[in-house]
């Protein structure tokens, strides 16, 4: 069986699920197998998807920023909150170079499976990413330069590089606007009327275009062709409800070669009524 | 079934003897053990209830002498206020530490709860546990907590006894276990550990997370509160070699990362971070799977 990939090869022989149960419990009264630990947040299916591209983990890496937000800037104003869109994109270039430099210093080609968790503070935005570090198998370390970042799970990796893609990097796009209000006398006059609110509208559009024309811009300066699985969150700001967030994600890809690589699906019918997945750390209660 | 442990608690030696066995295995769970060649043969847990003092004459840290740390061993930063003045109100120096006690109370009360399962699960004649859940619960007061871990005992068909008598242990059960091992590796025990970063703010940092960072009543540009940063990242990474030196070789899988910060003052901080994972050896040389075929779901 080589690395390349060999789609819909013939099934393997059925494992005695049994004997191997007996022969893993033999390893544990002899020496460890492999020198080299690695740690990883990807479940079996994803590490399996992996080493079936010829790719393995190799270590559980995070990147984490704080940018402060100066007083003032969420108070009532026209237009966009420059000071937050421009806090927000330093948070997520801060935490990338972060997540960068650890993945490379483990010898990873690129994080896979990343966690973005964002919160955005009266006075900080803070950006934390938590994904695992992965490599060709046997692959040679590289800079923190050449190493991309992807919240794509391993599994949708898998199918990225089976298709002849690859992922170069995380595009982040934001944009903060104040809700523009009317004047006493205009808001009097359309209280009773069915009439569209242009204000909202042209700021909400404005706003909305600019976070993904951001993103887009992202993607171009890692010369990417394409964004995928994009995710796009709004709304009002908790502790000031006339400010307005909108922000974009998604991965940024490119052909790896000439051309794409079509797959063909097999249609299948499941026999099995669905079940709910036992997941012991729900027992957990948090 | 082994002699009755003298230290447990005499229903657990009633319930082990009964001649019936519980499990925390969902049904599909346990038929998939079965298959493996897993009997359940009980539910086993421990439980442990910690307090940890460490202010105070009676603290083994004789922290109550300074707010600053240092001094302990561990992770360390500090940093200088780059205004040159010197002000009772004004913090012209701060500090990222380890907090060592907190993490060496969290280990020792999670160690008691994880090795009196394993207790039980001897008493049983266990070979390993599976379907492990641990949790810990502040009660009451501060500075209390719960640890309880539990799982399911098993005994491996046609197996010896696991090396010096201590079962293995893992968060699978069912299918995922038998991928696992399918795939090619042996759970040899769960890996837990937590780290605590203690922040004493400096001035910069007080200042950006209260956006007061003005100059003459204009508002200067944001800056990354790069204290906090560090003291976040530098919590995930201790936690992370924390676990990797109970490794001994072997790999951590399937981790997951808890963290969490308490706010203790104005700019200071004390950010936990527990790392959970299974500890699992490899047994064979890895044979690669050809590319999965994709398929689609017509119902």
């Amino acid at each position: 069986m080589t690395s390349e990939n060999r789609l819909g090869a013939a099934a393997r022989e059925p494992v005695d699920i049994k004997a191997e149960m007996r022969r893993a419990v033999d390893a544990l009264h002899s020496q460890t197998h492999k020198k080299d630990s690695m740690t990883s947040d990807l479940s079996i299916d994803e590490e399996l998807n992996l080493h079936a591209i010829g790719w393995e983990p190799v270590e559980l890496v995070c990147g984490v920023s704080l940018y402060s937000v100066p007083m003032g800037v969420w108070n009532w104003g026209q237009g966009e909150i420059t000071w937050a869109s421009a806090a927000y994109a330093h948070a997520f270039e801060g935490a990338i170079a972060r997540i960068h430099r650890e993945c490379s210093k483990a010898g990873g080609h690129g994080v896979v499976g990343v966690q973005v968790e964002r919160s955005i503070h009266r006075h900080h935005i803070d950006v934390t990413l938590l994904g695992t570090a992965v490599r060709p198998v046997g692959a040679k370390r590289v800079d923190a330069a050449q190493v991309f970042v992807s919240d794509l799970s391993a599994r949708d990796f898998t199918l990225l590089q089976v298709s002849g893609w690859q992922p170069l990097g995380l595009a982040v796009g934001a944009s903060f606007v104040y809700a523009p209000r009317r004047s006493l006398g205009t808001a009097m006059q359309q209280k009773s009327q069915n009439v569209e609110l242009t204000n909202f509208t042209e700021a909400m559009y404005t706003a909305r275009e600019s976070a993904m024309e951001r993103m887009q811009s992202s993607a171009l300066g890692m010369a990417g062709t394409g964004v995928v699985e994009v995710k796009v969150t709004e709304g009002p700001m908790d502790f000031a409800r006339h400010a307005v967030g909108f922000a974009a994600w998604g991965t940024v890809v490119r052909l790896a070669g000439d051309s794409h690589r079509t797959l063909q699906p097999s249609m299948v019918v499941p026999l099995d009524d669905a079940v709910p997945a036992f997941e012991a750390t729900a027992l957990r209660g948090k | 079934m082994a002699d009755p442990a003298p230290d447990l608690p005499e229903a657990a030696n009633r319930r082990f003897a009964s001649g019936a066995f519980t499990s925390g295995l969902t049904v599909p769970d346990f038929a998939a053990c079965l298959q493996m060649g897993l009997e359940p043969v009980g539910y086993v847990q421990g439980f442990c209830v910690m307090q940890w003092g460490w202010y105070g004459v009676n603290s083994p840290y004789r922290r109550g002498l300074s707010p600053y740390g240092g001094g302990q061993g561990g992770y360390m930063e500090s940093w200088q206020c780059p205004h040159g003045f010197v002000s009772a109100e004004h913090r012209s120096w701060g500090q990222n530490y380890q907090q060592s006690w907190v993490e060496e109370a969290w280990g020792q009360g999670f160690g008691s709860a994880y090795s009196r399962m394993l207790e039980e699960a001897e008493a049983l004649g266990a070979h390993g546990v599976v379907g492990v859940v641990d949790t810990s619960d502040r009660l009451g007061d501060l500075g209390v907590l719960e640890f309880h871990v539990r799982g399911t005992a098993v005994k491996v068909d046609d197996a010896p006894g696991p090396p010096g008598g201590q079962p293995w242990t893992t968060y699978l059960a069912g299918q995922r276990l038998a991928k696992l091992v399918e795939a090619g590796y042996m759970p040899v025990s769960v890996a837990a550990s937590v780290s605590s970063v203690r922040v004493w703010a400096y001035c910069m940092t007080e200042y950006l997370l209260e956006g007061t960072n003005s100059s003459w009543g204009v508002a200067q540009a944001g800056a990354e509160i790069t204290q906090v940063a560090s003291a976040q990242m530098a919590a995930r990474q201790i936690a992370r070699e924390r676990v990797r030196s109970q490794m001994a070789g072997d790999s951590l899988h399937g981790a997951e990362m808890a963290v969490s910060d308490r706010e203790l003052g104005a700019g200071d901080q004390e950010i936990q971070c527990v790392l959970r994972g299974n500890r699992v050896r490899r047994f064979k040389d890895f044979d690669p799977m050809p590319v999965p075929h994709p398929t689609v779901k017509l119902s």
